[in-house]
């Protein structure tokens, strides 16, 4: 009976981001966007705390890993749904440009911290040198997700 | 339903499915042996527990020992195990009924114990520490 | 003197082994999805939780038998036996999320991957549980997990709206972004984190490994009614800590290392080392109770010899299963299954899980033959009755809700 259960409600989870309808379509749309948009908050805190030294660089390391798979997840989600019609596809479509600048510089602040740890990444050159840079960037792409989401009708 | 002779007036009422099947059974030292998983009724007329007979329809039948072990399965799902597998702990060990029944013998000398001492000589007894008293300061 | 330092420390473990896994993660997640708002479901789950586990003591200390020992005897071999299969597998789930709270929280502490820690973690588990006197493994996980604190003087130091706060919570308004069926759905993932069947298991046969008598009772009922509510005071403030600092930011917590955060924010490295070795040991402490747990259950049913305070050879069996359900938890943990989502599952099952025990304590708890003097009073049975009532529909409620909301995504 519970394997049961835990396999109707995986399914159930499975039917939401694939939906034919428009509706649909759109609500998983935003669900996704909403999610990339926690992890990309989260980075900003994250780093925003490494730079003020009041976080350790493992939890550091260990939040920014996290959101990498919270946005692989979106990601997937987006990239997995099959859009009914023009619209709901031209909003995945913004998604996944959204998403995927995202993950870039979410990626690009992992190795941030990796450098503050004093990691051997220092002469890296795609890697912003100071917090605020990142900061700047991140801000980018959480306004750039922010859009998709207002057109998405999502919050 | 049996009836057990206590002490002074009267006599208590036992019944088998409301105090004796599935209450805990201890040994002597209050150390957990067995849960009652049936029982089994012998003809009162041959106490030899050794050889005990059948109880038939008509005749007086007293209980003759509690069952464990397999029947727990055949109770479960229905069924019969041979009487050769039987786990039997006879009722003459039983000391007192109370929440649980409590044995008049050890439980390393009974049968049914079988599993247990198996896996103390063979398995958790080899470990480091197995036989370790943890109320000890060690 | 000395009694008063018993009950002091009586207390204090009991607000330490509060907070588990489900409890921190829940929480969190509520506290940055719907800020306080579900504050009062924290409410309902303590009192039900003081409750049930001051029942469950009582007819241990009283009877000297356990609550599966009871179960069995009530519900007979058939309905106790799948009463068991469900409790058993319910408890390791809740073992395995511990185990895998333990590898994410020393993650945390180290950056060394979380799957290298998972079988270092459950063998220091079988360890302790192998070797460590009962009531030295309770106070020293109790006491450390006391440092959960640090999300209390987090909270503090952030200085947060408390105004709002107080307005989230009563009375309570979910907001508008959230849809009703997901916010019931965390209330019922929360009413299972608070009152997670095992604690029940647990406290009982710790009862019996203690030997307690019908005198400890005045102690157990001053260690639940006092230490239970201070507990659950702590996971308002994980919940509140995820209000005021993740709620706003718009981040949905996924993961332990977002649970911290609002920590390191409010008291820096060294607030934040302190939170992480509470946590440590809160998840450590819980997975050693889900850990006996899985053997009492099993033990008792069959009737097999139990306890920790007897030696490792004179409960073979008993120690034999803790060893198999840790090395199934492992297993679990190491298919690379994310323990958070673990997490979620346990505390939702656990919600589907309570009435299988509640129902048979609450009833031996009114039998004159295990009790005596002893049995439920009036105020007690009403309050049980209530709370049978609000298991049942949380109970029911739960999986409906869990397919309907896709488990709150």
């Amino acid at each position: 009976m519970l394997t049961l259960a835990v396999a109707l409600a995986s399914t159930a989870g499975c039917t939401v981001a694939s939906h034919q309808e428009p509706g649909q379509a759109t609500a998983a749309v935003a669900d996704a966007v909403a999610q990339a948009g926690s992890a990309v908050a989260t980075t900003r805190l994250t780093v925003s705390l490494l730079d003020a030294d009041r976080v350790t660089t493992p939890v550091a390391d260990a939040a920014v890993l996290d959101q990498v798979r919270v946005l692989e997840e979106s990601t997937t989600a987006l990239t997995t749904l099959v859009p009914p019609d023009d619209v709901s596809s031209a909003q995945r479509d913004a998604g996944l440009a959204a998403v995927a600048d995202a993950t870039a510089e979410v990626v690009t602040a992992r190795a941030w911290v990796a450098r503050e740890a004093g990691g051997d990444l220092s002469t890296s050159g795609a890697v912003p040198l100071t917090a605020s840079e990142l900061e700047a960037d991140l801000a980018r792409a959480a306004d750039d997700l922010d859009a998709v989401l207002a057109l998405a009708g999502g919050a | 339903m049996s009836r057990e002779s206590s002490s002074g007036a009267g006599v208590r009422v036992v019944d088998a499915r409301l105090h004796l099947l599935s209450r805990q059974v201890l040994d002597v030292d209050g150390e957990p042996v067995t849960t009652v998983d049936d029982l089994e009724l012998v003809a009162a007329d041959a106490r030899d527990d050794d050889a005990p007979r059948d109880a038939a329809p008509g005749e007086p039948a007293e209980l003759g020992a509690i069952l464990t072990g397999p029947v727990l399965v055949t109770r479960l799902l229905g069924g019969r195990p041979p009487a050769s597998r039987w786990e039997r702990v006879p009722w003459r060990d039983v000391g007192h009924v109370g929440t649980a029944l409590e044995l008049t013998v050890r439980a390393d000398s009974l049968d049914v114990h079988w599993p247990e001492g198996w896996l103390r000589e063979h398995v958790v007894g080899r470990i480091p520490g197995g036989r370790h008293d943890p109320e000890e300061a060690s | 003197m000395k009694k008063l330092l018993g009950v002091a420390l009586g207390i204090l473990t009991a607000i330490g082994g509060f907070v588990d896994i489900g409890d921190l993660v829940t929480n969190a997640v509520v506290g940055s999805r719907f800020g306080l708002s579900l504050v009062w479901v924290v409410v309902v789950g303590v009192v039900g939780i003081c409750l049930f586990a001051s029942m469950s003591g009582r007819v241990a200390a009283v009877s000297g038998r356990a609550t599966f020992e009871i179960i069995r005897e009530r519900l007979g071999p058939r309905a106790a036996g799948a009463n068991l299969a469900a409790s058993f597998a319910i408890n390791l789930l809740t073992l395995t999320a511990e185990v895998g709270g333990i590898a994410l929280a020393l993650h945390l502490a180290s950056s060394v991957e979380p799957r290298l820690w998972i079988p270092v973690a459950a063998l220091a588990v079988w360890l302790v549980l192998w070797r460590v006197k009962f009531e030295v493994m309770e106070n020293v996980a109790g006491l450390l997990g006391l440092l959960l604190v640090g999300f209390g003087v987090a909270l503090f130091l952030l200085g947060p709206d408390w105004g709002e706060l107080v307005r989230q919570a009563v009375p309570p308004s979910p907001p508008a972004t959230e849809h009703v069926a997901t916010y019931w759905y965390y209330a019922v993932a929360l009413f299972g984190a608070a009152m997670t069947p095992y604690e029940v298991f647990f406290f009982s046969s710790g009862a019996v490994e203690e030997g307690w008598t019908a005198k400890d009772l005045a102690q157990n009922r001053v260690n639940v009614l006092v230490g239970f509510p201070l507990g659950g005071l702590l996971s308002v403030a994980i919940a509140a800590c995820a209000a005021v600092v993740l709620l706003p930011a718009g981040i949905e917590v996924s993961s332990l290392s977002q649970i911290v955060l609002p920590v390191a924010q409010a008291g820096g490295t060294l607030l934040l080392a302190v939170v992480i070795v509470g946590i440590v040991a809160a998840t450590f402490g819980a997975a050693l109770e889900t850990a006996l747990s899985s053997g009492y259950t099993l033990a008792q049913y069959l009737g097999w010899s139990w306890g920790k305070f007897r030696r490792p050879a004179r409960a073979a069996r008993f120690h034999l299963t803790m060893v198999v359900a840790l090395l199934l938890a492992v297993g679990i943990l190491m298919t690379s299954v994310d323990p958070v989502t673990v997490t979620e599952m346990s505390v939702v099952f656990s919600a589907v899980a309570l009435p299988l025990t509640y129902v048979p304590i609450l009833l031996v708890a009114n039998d004159p033959e295990y009790m005596g003097e002893h049995v439920n009073g009036r105020v007690t049975n009403a309050l049980g009755m209530v709370y049978l009532v609000i298991v049942v529909v949380a109970a029911v409620a739960a999986i409906p809700l869990m397919i309907a909301t896709g488990a709150g995504s």
